[in-house]
């Protein structure tokens, strides 16, 4: 875990990087954010966020003048994850999740959430230890509910645009988030926090 | 309370949204520089083919279309038992290229019919079988270890 402070300074897409060195400060840790949330390895996570910024720096006349430098860095950083996925994984998810294709996913027995109209899980809880506690809970739930949903949550694509980009139906796309969201819900309501009002 | 599926998107989002930006490692940048240096450091030829200058780009194109033209010149002159007359007259015509590689086809298919019919049926098909067990035996021992090892952390 990195705990020293932030050495980037927040893009604003306004005022032109000097140079590449200050534009990568400016977007690495939203790049970065992309990718760990997406592929969940953080050392993985690192090198297709380095990928980003080459491909970066091959654009960066452009890029460095450009008001949609953020959108463009995130798009790559979304291929590239969602690239790295496709090609490393499909085998290996195969075997780990055609069990769950009959519907009733492996959340199906447990406990349904349940709790006293909050309007967050996290009334008292410091930022800090809810940033680690939300990304616990993500990195917890399995790569076809956490993928759509952080591209629906996080990346604000619609249902069709995740659809087309994981190459899966609306349908499943739909269903998937819906049990990602349960699944959350019910992992930050374990979660242990003392101000919790859920019961699960 | 069960909360209705809207309520729990609305949450959800809620609390994903307020979440800070992962911070990036401080190693990625020191990569990135490396990675930029070393790929600058490259002479041209050894960098990705869109940077290389046009003149050598048009000059890799006729080069290749010219080796092209002879491996398939040599090709025809082997398949001509390096006949000298035989292999002029094949290069006489314009369109020779297409005889050329049509023998060539012809030639790969003969010596494959041959060899073919030199196997004794029971080794082919039991090799076949003995590939096909062998793929399935090595499937079903990924899939268990990965299950055993990886998927249950």
């Amino acid at each position: 875990m990195n705990d020293e402070p932030p050495v980037q300074t927040p893009p604003t897409g306004l005022i032109p990087p000097a140079d590449f060195t200050t534009f990568m400060r400016a977007y690495q840790d939203m790049v970065y954010s992309t990718a760990v949330r997406l592929v969940k390895n953080e050392a993985q996570a690192e090198d297709i966020s380095q990928d980003v910024f080459l491909k970066a720096h091959e654009h960066f006349d452009t890029l460095s003048t450009s008001p949609t430098a953020g959108g463009w860095l995130k798009t790559v950083a979304t291929n590239l994850s969602l690239n790295h996925l496709s090609r490393y994984r499909n085998r290996w998810r195969f075997f780990s999740e055609f069990r769950r294709d009959d519907g009733a996913g492996a959340e199906a027995g447990e406990p349904e959430v349940e709790f006293a109209a909050p309007d967050t899980f996290f009334a008292g809880v410091d930022a800090g230890e809810r940033r680690v506690l939300v990304e616990a809970a993500l990195g917890k739930l399995p790569e076809h509910q956490r993928v759509p949903l952080v591209l629906y949550h996080f990346e604000d694509l619609p249902y069709d645009e995740i659809a087309r980009k994981l190459g899966i139906s609306l349908a499943k796309v739909k269903t998937d988030i819906l049990r990602a969201r349960a699944a959350l819900a019910q992992i930050l309501a374990r979660s242990g926090t003392p101000h919790e009002t859920f019961n699960a | 309370m069960k909360p209705t599926p809207e309520e729990l998107e609305r949450i959800i989002h809620q609390t994903l949204r307020s979440l800070p930006p992962r911070r990036a490692p401080h190693s990625l940048e020191s990569r990135v520089r490396a990675a930029l240096e070393a790929r600058a450091s490259l002479p041209w030829w050894k960098q990705s083919f869109a940077r290389w200058p046009l003149a050598a780009r048009v000059a890799f194109f006729i080069g290749s279309a010219g080796v092209a033209k002879l491996v398939l010149m040599a090709a025809i002159w082997v398949m001509a038992g390096f006949d000298g007359a035989q292999f002029a007259g094949a290069f006489s015509t314009q369109f020779a290229w297409i005889q050329t590689a049509s023998a060539i086809v012809d030639g790969f298919g003969n010596f494959c019919g041959t060899v073919y019919r030199g196997i004794p049926p029971l080794w082919l098909y039991g090799g076949l079988a003995f590939v096909a067990a062998m793929y399935a035996a090595l499937f079903g021992l990924t899939a268990t270890a990965y299950r055993m090892l990886y998927a249950n952390r």
